[in-house]
């Protein structure tokens, strides 16, 4: 039996997964026939219904896109909440972030520079590619504190550009 | 009027790529004409390659070394003895001296005559153009006038409220909005200070600004015989940074006797550069039906599709036909819709993202099919979407009865299509749809970018989807983690299955 917590859109879930399958949702018995399609693509039959979803997960994010709407949350395992509990909350809103290129493209603007604070959403970068312009913003406040492209560098996928702290 | 000369065609080139230039393709298949097609270092695996007789490598990937290059694709059209070029939309279909050099060279250009594109292709001369034979155009001035005069012409010719535009323009730079007379000598002032900072160049002119306006546009055929008819309207206000993004035959706004205004006036515009062959009159419409010429898009548009769903026609087939000499199909102007279709521009971009686009290799492709449904798309399964072109993967178009089925239509559309390996806006036209503004027909083309958000009309999700979710993302992780220690039994390791977990997981991010 496998424990997990599971919150989607801040709501949380208890689902245990035995050897053989069977799940169970906050105690109870669920009729569960889930189908891999393709390495994120699931059929799943809950009882008589039939759902069709993608799922995702980047750094701990779970993503699930199912019938037009996006639901986001975590997974945790036992030894993840052991970890949870531990940890103080600090959360996102410190350490150091990274603004990377998402795609090969052209630097047009960098309209900060380093030493500047910037607010959540602010634009930091303007990058051009597949004939548009598109802003990069700033997740959250922070102070600018590494730029390492200039405006007019053609830049690769994954490119370091902006790091805030 | 002298009987034009017919002229055979046998091969067609198609200077364009992607979903537009498997379009073509597929209409030159319908008529037994043979194609070629023409592509990049980045598309030899494109659709438009695959379908065609012949294909001719005309360089590297960036447009300006390849599509773009007049000289190669006119080489390529002699190399295989190409009849004539259809040259889709964008890259070279609006270039006068491209359809000059086809002209020159002995190759039917499938589109307009180059004065046509020029004429039209210019803000000024396209205004003169059209105001000459009585089309109205937005009231506003020529560039270039001085203070006194332009003061002089805002206030007693073009009214309030107007917009200060600078003839360099761009990004709204130089932009003034003004809705007074006496606030109109210090905007000019400060418009033409920022254009002159921005651009090096503070020549403004002043236009009637045109508010809650409505895009919509007439499509255009005209044949050598002198005959001039439109194809109804297009409704394209469902746009984003000026790029359309849903459009739809007819309009909501419109009625017959509307139609029948502005298609008169549509054609007139056509006839004042002697149009020949498909083209579109983009129109602004005011919230008191009043319409104004905004220009003329000389070529096929993205969004035909719409117009031949309601019509009956084969736009890309009259193309042909017009270019061969002949007599076009419809014989008057098309003043009755048979029922409704909608297109949805289906691009690689991410609406979670602010639109971001997005690349990848499209590992997942299910593909919408139906009554009612039509889907054209220059992309495949293991197909790789490339930086180097724009990010429209493909186009969803769906007809009913009347816009009330054509939407459910969509709706049912867009939930079964399915594309995985890159972000798309697929998300975005479900909520789109979802929204009772684009339900009611409401909406102006500030509509998306002032009013829409992915989240404003979702309806709350309930517990059950809510627990769907939560069970669909815990079995994903169930199976990542079991797919994880598989690994290690299998090959009966010595470290400890939770090393290899915490490798595997590390490896995996």
């Amino acid at each position: 039996m496998t424990k997990y917590l599971t919150t989607i859109n801040g709501k949380q879930f208890e689902i245990d997964i035995d050897k053989e399958g069977k799940v169970t949702v906050n105690g109870e018995a669920r009729d569960i026939n889930f189908l891999p399609l393709s390495p994120a693509l699931y059929n799943l039959l809950i009882g008589t219904k039939s759902h069709d979803m993608v799922v995702d997960e980047r750094d701990g994010e779970y993503q699930v896109m199912m019938g037009g709407k996006l639901y986001t949350g975590e997974v945790l395992d036992e030894r993840a909440q052991l970890l949870a509990s531990t940890r103080t909350g600090a959360g996102a809103s410190s350490g150091e972030i990274s603004i990377k290129s998402p795609m090969p493209g052209l630097v047009v603007a960098i309209p900060v520079s380093e030493g500047q604070e910037v607010k959540g959403g602010q634009t930091v970068i303007i990058l051009e590619s597949m004939k548009m312009q598109n802003e990069l913003k700033a997740p959250r406040d922070g102070v600018v504190s590494r730029i390492n492209a200039a405006a007019g560098q053609s830049v690769e996928q994954g490119k370091l550009l902006i790091t805030i702290v | 009027m002298n009987e034009p000369v017919q002229r055979k065609i046998n091969k067609i080139l198609i200077a364009n790529r992607g979903e537009i230039a498997v379009r073509v393709i597929r209409a030159c298949r319908d008529l037994g004409i043979a194609t070629v097609a023409v592509y990049s270092d980045a598309d030899r695996s494109a659709l438009h390659v695959r379908f065609a007789d012949e294909a001719i490598h005309i360089g590297a990937p960036p447009p300006r070394e390849s599509y773009l290059r007049a000289e190669k694709i006119l080489e390529a059209a002699k190399k295989t003895g190409a009849d004539a070029i259809h040259p889709g939309y964008g890259f070279l279909s609006e270039r006068e001296y491209f359809s000059q050099a086809c002209q020159d060279e002995g190759i039917i250009f499938i589109g307009p005559p180059p004065h046509a594109i020029a004429t039209m292709g210019d803000k000024q001369s396209a205004r003169t153009a059209v105001k000459s034979n009585g089309v109205p155009v937005v009231p506003g001035t020529e560039p270039g006038l001085g203070d006194e005069e332009l003061s002089h012409a805002a206030i007693n010719e073009v009214g309030f409220p107007l917009l200060i535009k600078a003839t360099a323009g761009g990004g709204g730079k130089g932009m003034r909005v003004v809705r007074r007379a006496e606030d109109f000598g210090e905007a000019l002032a400060s418009a033409r200070r920022e254009a002159e900072n921005a651009f090096g160049d503070g020549t403004v002119y002043v236009e009637k600004l045109i508010e809650g306006a409505r895009h919509i546009e007439f499509q255009i055929l005209a044949d050598m015989h002198g005959n001039t008819i439109h194809c109804g309207e297009r409704e394209c206000s469902i746009q984003r940074r000026h790029q359309k993004l849903v459009e739809e035959a007819p309009s909501p706004f419109m009625d017959p006797d509307l139609r029948k205004r502005m298609g008169e006036m549509a054609v007139k515009a056509a006839e004042s550069v002697g149009y020949v062959n498909a083209g579109t009159i983009e129109c602004l419409v005011d919230k008191d039906k009043n319409f104004y010429f905004l220009e003329m898009n000389t070529r096929l548009q993205v969004e035909h599709p719409v117009t031949e769903l309601v019509y009956g026609l084969d736009l890309v087939k009259e193309q042909i036909r017009i270019a061969r000499g002949r007599r076009m199909g419809p014989t008057g102007s098309f003043l009755e819709p048979n029922g409704w279709a909608m297109e949805c521009r289906i691009n690689a971009e991410d609406p979670y993202s602010n639109f971001m686009p997005s690349i990848g290799q499209i590992h997942t492709l299910l593909v919408p099919t139906g009554p009612g449904v039509r889907v054209d798309s220059g992309v495949y399964r293991g197909y790789e979407i490339s930086p180097y072109y724009d990010s429209m993967i493909a186009k969803l178009i769906c007809w009913g009865e009347d816009r009330a089925e054509a939407m459910l239509r969509m709706r049912r559309a867009l939930s079964e299509y399915t594309i995985m390996g890159v972000k798309h806006n697929i998300p975005f036209h479900q909520n789109l749809l979802n929204s009772f503004s684009f339900m009611a027909g409401k909406f102006d083309t500030k509509w998306v970018e002032e009013h829409f958000k992915m989240d404003t009309y979702e309806e709350d999700p309930d517990e059950s989807d809510l627990e769907t979710a939560a069970i669909a993302a815990t079995l994903h992780a169930h199976r990542s983690r079991q797919l994880a220690s598989q690994v290690v039994t299998r090959n009966e390791r010595d470290t400890s299955n939770w090393k290899w977990l915490s490798r595997w997981e590390r490896m995996t991010r």
